[in-house]
């Protein structure tokens, strides 16, 4: 196992790869960035409608929800760059066989599978997500300090932990079954939930949705901390699912990696 | 007409080996109701209407939009055409006395029987929930008025499927368009919110465009959001819609083979 500045240098290697990569396909990248900024654009259309109707939502006012939006978006927007394409294309290889070729490099597999490529529409459409936070925290009048920054900037990390473990975990699947196609679809579907205000939902979906699975923590936690400022309850509930997450997801991982057999399974 | 009857008897036998991939993805997609629930639940917790309807009216919508997703809403028919294109199965199309589009068309006609009786099986298994949320309006001539509106708003989104798998004519990678019009027709279709809360003005442009007829329309009269007058004149515009749809759908075929190489015995 290498140290981490060893990962540090391979991680470097890939995104410079994937950098040179998009430049090559300049009109992808155009493409995708596009409908990047389209879907962040129909959630803040929503928002925009919902609140031409009212003044709050569960308590939150438009820019205080757009606060919660962007910074859901955000998380996303980090995952889509940095680890979508690497974790998407672990379902297939599995399936085909061609995951030999990452259990042949010299790392941890899951590290070389999750992080071979980066999507540079992601990461720049990330920048449209920060500056609807940053524009909604202006309107509010926020002045947030940079130990409230790093605070906020510590959640998001948690955040995209958080999100980078369920699709571990979903897309860990195809080590059981015959294809996992599809099921980023699943993913997609519960993150729904994150652009939801913890004051929302009731008793009985508050179980689910905010104590089983950690889809309203993850956009709340850092939007409370950068709205009313640090929140111990809502930090170490953060942590905890972060850490219970991501140990869950590796130990499955790490179980699926024993069923696999190569390109004759 | 007996080659379609019989493409559309092979569909339909082809996509009940597909009913657990429908079965699960309707499961999955009852939880858009259940973001629906929460979000317009909060909505309505501080009022009685929002835009002159209740609370009951507007997730009748939902449903009514979730069904038509199911029943006549296009799925993957513009991939399965690219699909056909890119590998050259086109081909055998062309040596034959057989008209893609009604080819194309009458295999998805069997495909949303398939999806739209899994829909419904969700919609069942959701009902205990719901049913006390619901209110459908019990007005005839909505269901006169709505059935042709919901044939034709399955004819618009097959054919703007058609339209956008065509463009493999031109272009290797087409998913990029798809997901940029799915934005798009998620919107201006009224998938994410009710038409009607957009202003007026917003409204009045809206409704002219094809989005307007893929899911809004339809469920506005069988939800009782329009009166018989704007249904009657929408059923006009979605008619000359389709037919647009169509005529550009065989433009786009007719210049997309003067393209086409087909090569290989």
């Amino acid at each position: 196992m290498g140290s981490p500045s060893y990962y540090l240098r391979i991680w470097l290697a890939s995104a410079r790869y994937s950098l040179v990569r998009a430049t090559m396909f300049r009109g992808d990248l155009l493409i995708w960035s596009s409908v990047e900024l389209l879907w962040i654009s129909v959630n803040v259309i929503m928002v925009g409608v919902i609140y031409s109707h009212t003044s709050t939502v569960a308590g939150w006012s438009m820019y205080e929800m757009l606060i919660l939006v962007g910074t859901s978006m955000v998380v996303q927007r980090f995952l889509m760059g940095f680890f979508w394409s690497g974790i998407f294309e672990m379902g297939r290889n599995v399936r085909s066989g061609a995951f030999d070729f990452v259990l042949a490099q010299p790392g941890d597999p899951l590290f070389m599978a999750s992080t071979r490529k980066l999507e540079l529409d992601g990461l720049l459409n990330s920048v449209v997500a920060i500056a609807l936070v940053v524009y909604s925290a202006r309107k509010l009048g926020l002045h947030p300090g940079p130990a409230d920054l790093a605070l906020y900037a510590c959640m998001l990390a948690c955040g995209v932990v958080i999100h980078y473990s369920a699709l571990v975990l979903a897309m860990s699947l195809s080590f059981w079954i015959t294809s996992s196609q599809g099921v980023e679809g699943s993913y997609f579907t519960l993150m729904e939930f994150s652009r939801l205000p913890r004051e929302a939902f009731n008793r009985g979906l508050s179980v689910i949705f905010v104590w089983v699975l950690p889809v309203v923590v993850v956009s709340n936690a850092p939007a409370r901390a950068l709205l009313h400022g640090f929140q111990a309850s809502w930090a170490a509930g953060l942590c905890a699912a972060t850490l219970a997450w991501f140990m869950l997801s590796v130990f499955v991982f790490r179980r699926g990696l024993r069923r696999y057999t190569s390109a004759s399974s | 007409m007996t080659k379609y009857a019989h493409a559309f008897v092979v569909g339909l036998q082809s996509n009940l080996v597909y009913r657990w991939n429908f079965a699960v993805r309707s499961l999955f997609s009852l939880s858009h109701l259940v973001v629906v629930f929460v979000l317009w639940g909060a909505v309505f917790a501080s009022r009685a209407s929002v835009g002159d309807f209740t609370f009951a009216q507007t997730l009748t919508y939902f449903v009514v939009i979730f069904f038509l997703q199911f029943f006549v809403g296009a799925f993957n028919e513009d991939y399965l055409i690219s699909e056909d294109i890119r590998n050259g199965l086109i081909n055998q199309f062309l040596l034959k006395p057989i008209n893609y589009f009604a080819y194309r068309m009458s295999v998805f006609t069997a495909a949303r029987v398939v999806s739209g009786a899994m829909g419904l099986l969700a919609l069942a298994i959701a009902l205990p929930f719901f049913h006390g949320y619901l209110a459908l309006p019990h007005d005839g001539w909505r269901i006169a008025l709505g059935i042709p509106a919901m044939a034709l708003t399955g004819i618009i989104q097959f054919s703007i499927a058609y339209c956008f798998g065509l463009l493999s004519f031109w272009f290797l990678e087409i998913q990029g368009f798809i997901l940029l019009s799915m934005a798009v027709e998620t919107v201006l279709g009224g998938q994410f919110f009710p038409l009607d809360l957009l202003p007026q003005g917003v409204f009045a442009v809206v409704r002219f465009l094809p989005f307007f007829y893929q899911a809004y329309f339809p469920a506005a009269i069988l939800t009782g959001r329009q009166g018989y007058d704007f249904a009657v004149q929408g059923l006009a515009i979605q008619a000359a819609w389709a037919l647009a749809l169509i005529c550009l759908a065989e433009f786009i075929w007719r210049r997309g083979l003067r393209r086409h190489t087909a090569a290989g015995g």
